[in-house]
């Protein structure tokens, strides 16, 4: 029942008309971000690199990647569709192994897609524009820019495990990303281990304590741990 | 039903909610967090001698920080107290939606938007009445007399009177987009993360001054001193176009709210 676990929550995600709105809102949020930064750029007369404004536009596009990540399981609970998923498949292990690829896949299609539509955009706009263009520092950031969204993905998927309600975990996810965390950043150094702080530096090496490795690891830590949390309570409790 | 008795009614459908109280809870507890985290930091550089480590030494600017947070609670109270007439029950309890049983009670759609909409603001004024002196009071007990105040009471009122608009226009778009959409997904996405530090709309300024307009940014002075672009409008004339949006918001949802079946 292993892939077969997995196709039927593929086949659920790909029927939820949300989840569609979500992948081309992430696009779309990557072509406009993009577009106005090499625009501001331009104006702005100030020499930059196609990777460094696809990494800037990074912080916009983790919006649409966090509503992905919430999706697959917090739609689940706007109704009572888990009741049928469980019915269908009792082993609660598994259907969240299952959910949880399903989720993953999700995300990754849609951080690889923005990610693209970003550097597309860059690329044209910065020829249009007339931006003075500098050598790409560091390309394989790019990279590093897709697995950073990746796994704020994942931690809005295991937040929406453990909270089992849609808008809640949206909303939790969000504050904490995009609110709490650049405002405790501007306060204290501790701010760093806060997890999208912490998965950073996989495109953006800035910190003075963590790495390109430690950091990640950082974050992933949060995830397992959030993530076990989650997976007791859906494994062990009433859905 | 009288105008007490419809308020009252709305106001406690909103208190019972949960999820009202977790923005609640985020605006006023999540404010004193990091008022506290904030205040100490800077009585710390103060302390050791480093005054020029934090932006600035005043107790009121480091209370005043948490204010984004504000609006979170805010849009969540806006949001829940709409999107929670059309969630559908379990369908072991029927799967009906409270917004039947609401308007099989209060049939005059205008007045229970009205009634919804003064609870809101009502609500909102009550947070920001507790939350405010709060956390001016803990970072004046942190900092204390270790740094001299740059900023007046005068000043000090009217900014903690601004922000609160700021917060009660912005609760109230949320209530009208999710009134619109009904749906309890739109808003919160739009409005959280575009009030945070990674504005979409500051961004937009750079593609056309007309983004300036645009409702977050129409009255973002009324934080003044917030770190913020320059350019765009006034306080005054700012809060009036974030004001004419919500207006316009309420009444495209207050139109289509009383035309469509419920």
């Amino acid at each position: 029942m292993g892939t077969r676990g997995l196709a039927a929550e593929l086949d659920k995600l790909r029927t939820l008309p949300a989840i569609g709105f979500a992948i081309v809102g992430a696009v779309l949020t990557g072509v406009v971000i993009a577009g106005a930064l090499v625009a501001s750029a331009a104006a702005a007369g100030t020499p930059a690199s196609v990777v460094e404004i696809v990494l800037a536009a990074v912080p916009f596009v983790q919006v649409p990647i966090i509503v992905l990540g919430v999706l697959p399981a917090g739609q689940e609970y706007d109704g009572r569709q888990i009741a049928t998923t469980l019915v269908a498949m009792p082993d609660r292990a598994r259907a969240l192994a299952g959910k949880t690829m399903a989720a993953t896949a999700v995300v990754g299609l849609g951080t690889a897609l923005s990610v693209g539509a970003a550097l597309t955009t860059g690329v044209i706009a910065a020829g249009v524009a007339e931006v003075t263009l500098t050598s790409a520092t560091a390309p394989w950031r790019l990279a590093g820019a897709v697995g950073y969204l990746t796994i704020i993905g994942l931690l809005a998927h295991v937040v929406a495990v453990a909270l089992r309600q849609l808008v809640p975990a949206l909303v939790a996810t969000l504050a904490l990303i995009v609110v709490i965390s650049p405002l405790s950043a501007g306060l204290t150094e501790h701010a760093r281990w806060l997890p999208d702080r912490a998965a950073s530096q996989l495109y953006a090496d800035t910190d003075a304590l963590l790495t390109t490795a430690t950091g990640p690891l950082g974050a992933l830590a949060w995830i397992a741990a959030i993530g076990t949390l989650a997976a007791v309570r859906f494994i062990r409790l009433d859905p | 039903m009288s105008v007490t008795g419809l308020l009252a009614a709305e106001l406690r459908k909103t208190v019972t909610l949960p999820a009202a109280w977790a923005g609640i809870g985020v605006a006023v507890l999540g404010s004193i967090a990091l008022t506290v985290l904030n205040a100490v930091t800077t009585r710390s550089a103060i302390d050791a001698g480093t005054p020029e480590r934090v932006a600035n030494t005043s107790a009121f600017e480091a209370a005043f920080a948490a204010m984004p947070l504000g609006t979170v609670g805010a849009v969540v109270l806006g949001v829940v107290m709409i999107s929670s007439e059309y969630a559908a029950n379990a369908a072991d309890a029927g799967g009906g939606r409270q917004i039947t049983a609401t308007l099989t009670a209060m049939p005059r759609r205008m007045s229970l938007l009205a009634a919804k909409v003064t609870v809101l603001v009502l609500l909102v004024i009550a947070v920001a009445a507790v939350t405010l002196p709060t956390t001016v009071g803990i970072a004046n007990a942190v900092i204390g007399g270790a740094a001299t105040e740059t900023v007046t009471p005068e000043q000090a009122l009217l900014r903690g009177l601004g922000g609160a608009l700021y917060w009660a226009l912005t609760g109230l778009i949320a209530a009208a987009v999710t009134l619109l959409t009904r749906s309890g997904l739109i808003a919160p996405i739009v409005l959280i993360a575009n009030n945070s530090v990674v504005s979409v709309s500051l961004l937009l300024t750079n593609l056309t001054p007309l983004a300036h307009w645009l409702p977050d940014l129409a009255g973002r002075r009324l934080f003044a001193g917030m770190d913020t672009v320059d350019g765009g409008l006034a306080a005054g004339p700012g809060a009036l176009v974030m004001a004419a949006w919500t207006v316009v918001f309420l009444i495209v949802a207050a139109v289509v709210f009383r035309r469509r079946d419920a």
